[in-house]
């Protein structure tokens, strides 16, 4: 059991997500950023999908009730454990009294803490992610608050304190580049726009949040009609509206929409978007399916790599 | 394509965990019933790495797990079983859905404007509202939000100019040639001429959502 002592304005619950359901109008959800939250999960023994905690925006403090093991991955903070400095990716314990610091945000938008164990709120539709559109799932479908004690699961196996992550299994979000795919309505652009869309240094809008990330940029045009047959989307699909301002959609964002999708970024990219903050750019690069796939692989081998060594103790 | 809008199913990628199989380009009920006829036979073959599937108005999405397979062994396996079940000329084979009725009281706050820019009365607009089986093309956007189809042609008007930062769950709303109900409080820009106590999604349900894709939805008015 934690307890939140004092709460940043945005705190939920997310696992890997909640695919199965986008037939009835359920976006795939979780984790926004699934490259820093699969990571912190793996340093402290966890599955992939166990339900670690997406931090947001600002500082704040946590207190064990009883005796366990964490990690922080994504977002770059500054943090004390104790009074003492806490390192990023590595898996540190904490006893029952111990207070968890997170005084600021060095780089990134969204820090995970991932207990040794997994908060062991209830599965709703096969998930543990909040999806506060609908207020269901993580901690009765809303953000953690203040005064909140949070259910730590039985990890079996105590798990290791001290163990690193390798400088080559690090998630890295400095690129401020993100590969994309065409996507289905990309025959309605012209070859000038598409230069635009990658030749382009977007801003990230203030406007953004779990549901998608408005660009700031010059106008993307097209040639056919601005509102189309509503069709599915997904996490990562490049919209174009009328205006012409690019909305790339996010963990909980709408399963379906009616406007041309330019692009979609690479899911092993889209963690890159997510991080970076209002003001800050991003690029595209046009990739093939083959070579996103090829990506996507990689990043598994590296995570399932990662928890191995976790596991097996050999630090890094 | 052809004047009816039905060509052979294309495939696209959408990145590099989903793929989308195009039936047409059109949005109507003969579209709708290939569309259904066509998520239902991917569903039935229980391939392994196959994650989800959703539907639009002429397409069908599929995810799948790209660790285990690529897209074109994706398109390989999937092309041989929507190519029979997209041949299949909708009809007396399409799956047949549920009958619903949904209570609604007509007390919209755009009742008014939807009857001034129809000119017909209100109790016109709630006569012709009420007067369809409606439906329910395929679910998405939100929770049980369902696409229904379609309106009496006199109700079509176009969606309003400002979007409602908040529109209250359980709003019964038009927009183009659809009719809805928002089935939590999100933002939107359709015209609000009623509202149901009927809960449309819950997520503690089996199955969750009210509505599937193929169900027939008739509103009926009751009293404040």
């Amino acid at each position: 059991m934690i307890e939140i002592v004092a709460a940043p304005p945005y705190l939920t619950i997310q696992d890997q997500g909640r695919p199965g359901h986008r037939a009835e109008g359920v976006p795939g959800g979780g984790a926004i950023d699934t490259w820093g939250h699969a990571v912190a999960n793996a340093v402290v023994g966890n599955p992939a999908n166990a339900a670690a905690l997406e931090w947001g925006l600002s500082g704040g403090r946590i207190r064990w009730r009883r005796r366990g093991v964490f990690a922080l991955a994504g977002a770059q903070v500054e943090a004390t454990l104790d009074g003492e400095p806490v390192a990023m990716h590595r898996s540190q314990r904490a006893e029952a009294g111990s207070e968890l610091v997170i005084n600021r945000f060095l780089g990134g938008r969204f820090v995970y803490v991932a207990f040794s164990g997994g908060i062991d709120v209830p599965l709703v539709l096969g998930s543990r992610s909040t999806y506060l559109a609908a207020r269901f799932g993580g901690l009765e479908g809303r953000m953690v608050r203040a005064g909140d004690r949070l259910p730590v699961g039985d990890p079996g196996e105590p798990a290791v304190a001290g163990f690193a992550v390798p400088a080559e299994l690090m998630p890295r979000y400095d690129s401020a580049e993100a590969g994309v795919v065409t996507g289905p309505q990309a025959g309605l652009f012209s070859a000038e726009t598409w230069h635009v869309l990658t030749d382009t240094v977007f801003g990230i809008d203030a406007a953004s949040d779990r549901m998608g990330y408005r660009l700031v940029g010059p106008p993307i045009e097209h040639a056919g009609d601005a509102a189309l047959p509503s069709a599915p989307v997904c996490a990562g699909a490049v919209q174009i509206p009328a205006g012409g301002r690019p909305i790339v959609l996010m963990a909980d964002g709408p399963t379906v929409g009616g406007y041309p999708v330019i692009a979609v970024v690479c899911s092993t990219d889209l963690p890159v978007v997510a991080q970076r903050r209002p003001g800050e750019s991003l690029r595209f690069r046009v990739m093939t399916v083959e070579a996103s796939q090829s990506a996507f692989r990689r990043r598994a081998v590296a995570i399932h790599t990662l928890a191995h060594l976790a596991r097996t103790r050999e630090t890094g | 394509m052809s004047d009816s809008g039905v060509a052979a199913p294309t495939f696209t990628p959408l990145a590099d965990s989903a793929l989308t199989i195009t039936l047409g380009d059109r949005a109507d009920a003969a579209m709708s019933a290939r569309v259904r006829m066509v998520a239902a036979a991917v569903r039935a073959a229980a391939l392994p790495p196959v994650r989800d599937i959703a539907s639009g108005y002429a397409v069908v999405t599929v995810w799948y797990d790209a660790l285990h397979t690529s897209y074109e062994t994706m398109v390989r396996t999937l092309e041989p079983i929507v190519n029979e079940a997209a041949a299949v000329a909708p009809g007396a084979d399409a799956p047949v859905g549920r009958e619903h009725e949904i209570p609604v009281r007509y007390d919209g706050p755009d009742l008014d404007e939807v009857a001034r820019r129809t000119g017909l009365s209100v109790a016109d607009v709630v006569a012709r509202h009420t007067g369809r089986v409606y439906t329910v093309y395929f679910l998405g956007f939100v929770p049980g939000w369902a696409y229904l189809g379609d309106l009496d042609p006199s109700l079509v008007v176009p969606r309003r100019t400002e979007p409602r930062p908040r529109v209250p769950a359980g709003s019964v709303a038009i927009a183009g040639a659809q009719t809805g109900v928002y089935p939590y409080a999100i933002p939107g820009g359709w015209h609000l001429i009623g509202r149901t106590s009927a809960e449309l999604f819950d997520p503690m349900r089996d199955p969750p959502a009210v509505f599937a894709a193929g169900d027939r939805v008739r509103f009926v008015r009751v009293a404040e």
